[in-house]
């Protein structure tokens, strides 16, 4: 009796503590968000333990759509990384007093202390290659690099005292899309889909368009869903090939006979149902029809042949052709569709100066040429169809670049260059729920340090989440023992970038 | 005989349970652990635990949770609840009082509990996964009579052994019976599923089905044991443990040569090789006296660590790193518990405090390799002519040593290079630089400092070193760049050549110096990789080099096929560990020798404190955790859920288990009985009643039971990633059952691989390597083969103690439309076309080979519709027939079957373990 007593208190704990993978979400979510919708989560206890139908899988629609913890300014997100990270001397942060320095030993006091990547003795400072004025009517500095972003200027806030741990590309990366430098970590993207959910049952809910020939150095792990389910994780849209992998049908199969055959699956399978009941087959049905779906959603979203001539035009992109641009373009119809999270990648921002394409006075420059008037063009197309509002876009790379010459290995380069840098870097957003026409934060005279309000990548997270609705503290997922969420233990949200 | 106990066996629980409940009336005792624990951590340890103390209060372990708090109150008085703080604070209604803070309230009976619990004294109980593991009795089942044999009883007659006597002990109180035995087509299906990863052949199916023998299961359980797909199957589970991939991790992500390990784990698992050496040997192989080549290859466990080979990175951070990733993958895969927390502070919720972590970590800290894009240690393997040279060395030196000791040392550097200096070590730079963050590199006129070297008795370096420069030369001078000059030599013509050079003798430990003369090219770098200071060969002059020196460095010279190992460092090369403050690297506090936590037996005193008393100390019959872990992850591997459903965890935040005394009652039979022999342990369950059960489900029991957490019904989960794969090679014909080797690359699409920094490409491999078993396939970190992925697999960057299943449309879109699939449903219809004549008849055979069992009537119906309504299709368009099976006489009726076999591989059924 007193075993069966305390067997039955037991199983009552059970349920208490149970953790399956989905019921592990999160304290903060709404319970009448996701009560009705992940049904296999068990954090509400006992109550919907009965609606509950498997442990095994995310049955009941992960993707469903679902309120945010409170009103949300943005919806979506087009999240650009300019992977190599792009230097904010010669684009954003103007700093006249560098030019004096410029050819000139780096002060000994910079350099105390201090790790590089690469620069090794003393370095020579560099001077700002680009040309510099004021634009819009908010007098925001952009440099001659970008003629086309200066035109709306007065749709950005400029964050200028960026500033982050890590000087390596890869584990940069990783903390600016999971926020944590080692691999294994939840992105960005994957957290804003567990938090919400998708928009559109016809196509993923996070989508990543990588350019530039490279993927980025951390590889796909920056658009992973670590320990979240994999349903969360970004889904790469390629631009050869199948933009989905294997979302063609074989050759020789057409719609219709694809059709016959998923018919010919549900059907088989609703009978395997009748006879075992195992609920997952009612959630494997399901996505057979989405994946039918998807496989005519996917093509259609990823074929620009029937946008007009003139937005083709405005952001310069060849149609026969993968590139940034078209990735700009493509992000647009993605957003438009529904996608909650779109990624972009652009690998090649890289400039050492170790040669000309890695070169401040002819990389950078190249970079800027083939994605300014696409970055322009987007945020003018999503403006003029009503779409800026509630989208928000952020632009940046995962450190800044070092006001010294790089020096590396103590050899004079062969080109201009700048080493990677923690202290100092600018970023950029615009759209959902973002002031226009602001610049926020302030480096030193030199731009070596951010030196007013200071912003931490975490900060910029909490922020991003912050306008999707999300207390960044509460969006969190119970793993190894303890919850987990994008900010780590840190992260404040930037309050005066609000609009 | 027998009965006559059984009677007064049973008098005797008669009257014992009589007692027990009797008495429970009025003790009622609450239970710390199933009880108080849960409360504690729910709504207390967050502020008052392992992380924070606030108030100076933590509930973490006994001894603070009985002091007082900083308010000098004791919150906990044993045996009088009112006046223990504790339950005043409780009960407060002032909000800025009340506890829990900013929370919800306990709920009265909660804080009853809590009063009963200080009442009846509070005691402490440990957490039942820490507590040593002891036999539980096994539980009778059947009625009274029926155990003598008087009646018959369902009971009895379904239980097969032990473990369905404690199911059924489970399922009696909630009023449930146990599900029949699936039939013998879907049994003998999962279980070849489940021990080797493959479906049973059709001759295979019809052998058993034809075996009306009693033991016809257990024969067909034998053989699949015996099967060398048996290894390959665990292999591929140990794979995810041990986070093996054949890249390094991280930006470059460049290839690493580890798939012997790989291959020594399947011949571990094939040869049954029992779980306790299994450990021992893949955590310590190389402590082992006179380890062989096997035993070092299973050290390779640990050298699945990530290195960063990125430019610029810091070593020593990726090494700590990788050392800490050691640390938590130990206490994941043997312990079931989440170590990693203490990296940073005392554990939130289990009993091991910030310190311990750090004890431990010692343990695996003295490791040699360092983040060195070399990998070295390495253990080579000499080929051919190479291999002979080293016989003949080997040879030598046993004629010549005075002492074993002294040809083993010498083998020893000939097979691993070890012991070494890694350049990065080197300091006091001038003219000189840590070349891309990895090698020491000098100029003319620079120099740099080899802290603190034993030169006693040391009368060789050997270097490995490499250069551009012309006609530069190197001096290596004592105690100072000007000192006395032990070494001058020319720098060597290419890069990476190892060199050996007789030192004059010296004894005591001296700093010693690198200067480069190099005038005719003054910025080329002389870069060097290692250093090591040796004694002299035997009857070599001591000053001088001999002719065995010449020989030595010829073979050090070959570049042999070689595979990381783990190797430690003694004497100079031993590292102090010190504690890491809040888990930062950088900031180092007080120094702490290896130990084990105290939260743990301690460890016996003839283990040595190394790892190889760390891994004897896990294995050993009084450690509470390793078997129970093990167990459940088996279990959990064949029923889908973990007897503790949270493998990963089985400390206080880990779900309980289902059937504690069966979990402990396996444990012990594993250790005990079965002397850790895998092999027994998994066919005890296979061979259970309750793993033969069919896992069909009623509404009412669905309703009762949806996770099978009480196992009235079998298994019934999605084949795992590399089952689906082999599966559709398997059944189709295609499937290579070519055993170990390197890594191969089957088709994937282009464009998977764009790693920067790195030349490498994914390069189709020919012939039955295409078809290999999902295992074998070349596992990229950054970007692992897409349809592992997206099974579910994960991408092996940590250790992975359980893949969440999941159930996407992708995955549908994986097994529709992957070249991989549509071959396989290509082949699948070519075999069917000659089994049969008619479309029914194909389809059906198709389906057997497949499924190993008929199609229904109402199923077949659905598929022949199919056929029939594209064979018209194809019949209209035999263009697209072509392309189709890319074969221009394809045949509308080859092109309508392949659809058909394509739809069959879809079926849930399919890519089901039933």
């Amino acid at each position: 009796m007193n075993k069966l007593l305390k067997e039955l208190q037991e199983a009552a704990l059970q349920r208490e503590t149970r953790r399956h993978f989905l019921h592990t979400c999160t304290t903060g979510l709404g319970a009448m968000a996701l009560g009705s919708t992940l049904t296999s989560c068990g954090f509400f206890g006992s109550k919907e333990e009965k609606t509950a139908l498997s442990t095994s899988s995310a049955s009941g629609e992960p993707m469903t759509p679902r309120p945010s913890q409170f009103s949300p300014k943005a919806k979506r997100v087009i999240y650009i990384h300019m992977a190599g990270s792009p230097s904010q001397l010669e684009l954003f942060d103007y700093k006249p007093e560098l030019v004096k320095y410029h050819g000139k030993d780096c002060p000994q006091e910079l350099l105390e202390g201090k790790k590089f990547a690469f620069i090794r003795g003393v370095p020579k400072m560099l001077g700002p290659q680009g040309k510099f004025a004021q634009h819009g009517q908010s007098g925001a500095w952009i440099s001659d690099y970008l003629p086309h972003l200066q035109t709306v200027a007065d749709e950005i806030t400029f964050i200028k005292s960026m500033h982050t741990d890590q000087f390596n590309h890869a584990p940069a990366q990783l903390l600016m899309h999971t926020g944590a430098a080692r691999l294994g970590r939840p992105s960005i993207g994957s957290w804003v889909t567990y938090g919400l959910g998708s928009e559109n049952d016809n196509l993923p809910g996070f989508i990543v368009l990588a350019s530039g020939g490279k993927q980025p150095d951390a590889g796909k792990s920056v658009w992973g869903s670590g320990f979240l389910p994999t349903v969360y994780q970004g889904v790469q849209c390629r631009t050869d090939g199948d933009p989905v992998l294997y979302v063609s049908d074989p050759k020789g199969m057409n719609r219709d006979i694809r059709k016959q055959t998923i018919e010919a699956i549900n059907d088989i399978n609703q009978q395997q149902y009748d006879d075992v009941k195992d609920p997952e087959i009612l959630t494997r049905i399901s996505q057979y029809e989405m994946a039918f779906k998807m496989q005519m959603s996917v093509p259609d979203a990823m074929d620009i042949k029937s946008e007009p001539e003139y937005i083709l035009n405005a952001y310069g992109v060849d149609p026969n052709k993968g590139s940034f641009a078209r990735n700009c373009l493509l992000s647009r119809r993605l957003i438009e569709r529904g996608v909650r999270f779109v990624q972009l990648f652009d690998w090649g921002w890289d400039t050492h100066g170790t040669s000309k394409d890695g070169s401040i006075e002819t990389g950078l420059r190249d970079k800027c040429t083939t994605s300014d008037q696409a970055v322009t063009a987007l945020l003018n197309d999503l403006k003029q169809r009503g779409l800026l509002d509630e989208t928000l876009v952020v632009w940046g790379g995962e450190f800044g670049r070092t006001p010294m010459q790089e020096n590396r290995d103590g050899q004079t380069l062969p080109f201009m260059g700048r080493d990677h840098h923690l202290d100092a870097f600018t970023v950029w957003m615009a759209g959902g729920g973002v002031k226009r026409g602001f610049s926020y934060g302030e480096t030193d005279p030199i731009g070596y340090y951010a030196v007013k309000d200071k912003v931490h990548v975490h900060d910029l997270q909490a922020t991003i989440l912050h306008l999707l609705g999300f207390d960044h503290s509460k969006l969190t997922y119970q793993f190894q023992g303890r919850p987990f969420r994008l900010t780590d233990v840190a992260g404040k949200v930037v309050k005066s970038v609000l609009a | 005989m027998k009965p006559q106990l059984l009677v007064v066996g049973g008098l005797a629980v008669v009257v014992a349970l009589t007692l027990s409940s009797f008495l429970g009336i009025f003790e009622d005792k609450v239970d710390f652990n199933t009880q108080i624990k849960p409360l504690l951590n729910k709504n207390c340890i967050a502020c008052h635990g392992g992380v924070k103390k606030a108030s100076n209060y933590s509930l973490l372990f006994k001894h603070e949770a009985l002091a007082p708090a900083k308010s000098g109150k004791l919150a906990i008085v044993p045996g009088d609840a009112d006046a223990s703080e504790l339950i005043r604070r409780l009960t407060l209604t002032d909000h800025d009082e009340r506890m829990p803070l900013e929370a919800p309230p306990l709920k009265p009976e909660e804080i009853e509990l809590l009063r009963k619990w200080i009442d009846q004294g509070a005691e402490w109980g440990d957490h039942w996964a820490y507590q040593s593991v002891e036999k539980p009795d096994v539980p009778n089942i059947g009625t009274f009579w029926s155990r003598l044999g008087i009646v018959e009883n369902d009971e009895l007659n379904w239980a097969k052994n032990e473990i369905d006597h404690f199911v059924l002990d489970k399922l009696k109180p909630e009023g449930l019976k146990p599900s029949p035995e699936a039939d013998k087509a879907t049994l003998i299906r999962r279980v070849s599923l489940d021990l080797t990863g493959l479906p049973p052949t059709e001759k295979e199916v019809a052998d058993f089905l034809a075996d009306n023998s009693p033991n016809a299961y257990e024969k067909v359980v034998d053989r699949l044991l015996a099967s060398p797909a048996y290894g390959e199957r665990w292999t591929g589970m140990w794979l995810d443990l041990a986070r093996y991939a054949d890249t390094k991790g991280y930006e470059r992500d460049p290839g690493r040569t580890i798939w012997r390990y790989r291959d020594w784990l399947i011949k571990a698992f094939n040869q049954d090789k029992p779980f306790d050496q299994f450990t021992v040997e893949q955590l310590a192989g190389d402590l082992l006296p006179d380890p062989t080549d096997d035993q070092l290859v299973a050290t390779g466990f640990h050298r699945n660590t990530m290195t960063n080979d990125e430019g610029g990175t810091q070593d020593e951070e990726f090494r700590v790193a990788a050392v800490m990733d050691r640390v938590n993958t130990t206490w994941d895969v043997w312990q079931g518990t989440t170590f990693g927390c203490v990296q940073c502070h005392t554990h939130p919720y289990d009993p091991f405090v910030h310190e311990e972590y750090y004890k431990y970590l010692a343990f695996f800290n003295n490791a040699r390799d360092e983040d060195v894009t070399t990998e070295t240690p390495t253990l080579r393997f000499y080929k051919k002519d190479d291999s002979l040279k080293v016989q003949a060395l080997n040879n030598w030196l046993k004629g010549h040593v005075k002492q074993p000791r002294q040809a083993q040392e010498v083998m020893k550097f000939v097979r691993i290079t070890e012991p070494k200096i890694n350049s990065h070590d080197f300091d006091q730079y001038v003219n000189a630089s840590l070349l891309d963050a990895k090698f020491f590199g000098v100029q003319d006129g620079g120099s740099g400092r080899i802290k603190n070297i034993d030169l006693t008795g040391k009368n060789r370096l050997i270097m490995q070193w490499g250069t551009k420069a012309k006609n530069a030369v190197l001096t290596l001078h004592q105690d100072s760049p000007t000192g006395p000059v032990l070494l001058t030599t020319p720098t060597p013509g290419g890069r990476d050549t190892t060199m050996i050079f007789a030192l004059p003798t010296v004894s005591g430990h001296h700093d010693l110096y690198v200067t480069l003369n190099s005038p005719e090219t003054p910025k080329d770098w002389v870069q060097i990789k290692w250093v090591s200071f040796q004694p002299a060969l035997p009857d070599q002059p001591a000053t001088a080099l001999g002719e065995m020196d010449l020989k030595l460095a010829e073979i050090l010279n070959t570049r042999p096929e070689s595979t990381p190992i783990m190797q430690d460092g003694t004497g100079d090369l031993a590292r102090k560990t010190h504690i890491f403050e809040r888990g930062n690297w950088l900031v180092k506090g007080k120094e702490v020798k290896p130990d084990v936590p105290k939260s743990l037996p301690p460890m016996a005193k003839e283990l040595p404190k190394n790892r190889l008393g760390l891994a004897k100390w896990m294995v050993s019959r009084e450690h509470p955790l390793t078997a129970r872990v093990a167990v459940n992850r088996f279990w959990e591997q064949l029923f889908g859920t973990g007897i503790v459903e949270t493998v990963e965890d089985v400390g206080t935040q880990g779900i309980p288990p289902t059937h504690r005394e069966l979990l402990d009652w396996l444990a012990v039979d594993f250790m005990e009985t079965d002397h850790w022999s895998v092999k027994k342990l998994l066919k005890k369950i296979v061979v259970s009643a309750t793993y033969r059960q069919h896992s069909y489900v009623s509404p009412e029991l669905l309703a009762k039971d949806p996770y099978n957490k009480l196992l009235a019904r079998g298994p019934r989960v999605r084949l795992a990633a590399e089952q689906v794969r082999d599966q559709a090679l398997a059944v189709t014909g295609l499937l290579s059952n070519k055993l170990y080797g390197p890594s191969v690359m089957p088709p994937q699409p282009d464009g998977i691989w764009q790693s920067p920094y790195s030349g490498e490409s994914w390069k189709l491999s020919e012939g039955e390597d295409r078809y290999r078993r999902a295992l074998y396939t070349y596992w990229k970190r950054t970007a692992p083969y897409p349809s592992m992925i997206t099974f579910d697999s994960p991408s092996r960057e940590f250790c992975q103690l359980r893949r969440l299943r999941t159930n996407t449309p992708l995955q549908a879109l994986v097994t529709l439309n992957d070249p991989v699939y549509v071959e396989a449903a290509q082949r699948l219809a070519e075999t069917m076309t000659l089994r049969g004549k008619t479309p029914e008849q194909q389809i059906q055979a198709g389906f057997r080979l497949v499924m190993l069992r008929d199609l229904t009537p109402k199923k077949l119906a659905v598929l022949t519709r199919l056929y029939r309504n594209t064979e018209a299709y194809y019949r209209q368009h035999p263009e697209d027939a072509h392309q189709l099976l890319s074969c221009e006489d394809a045949t509308p009726q080859l092109a309508a079957l392949t659809v058909t076999a394509n739809t069959m591989l879809n079926l849930d059924e399919v890519i089901t373990k039933e």
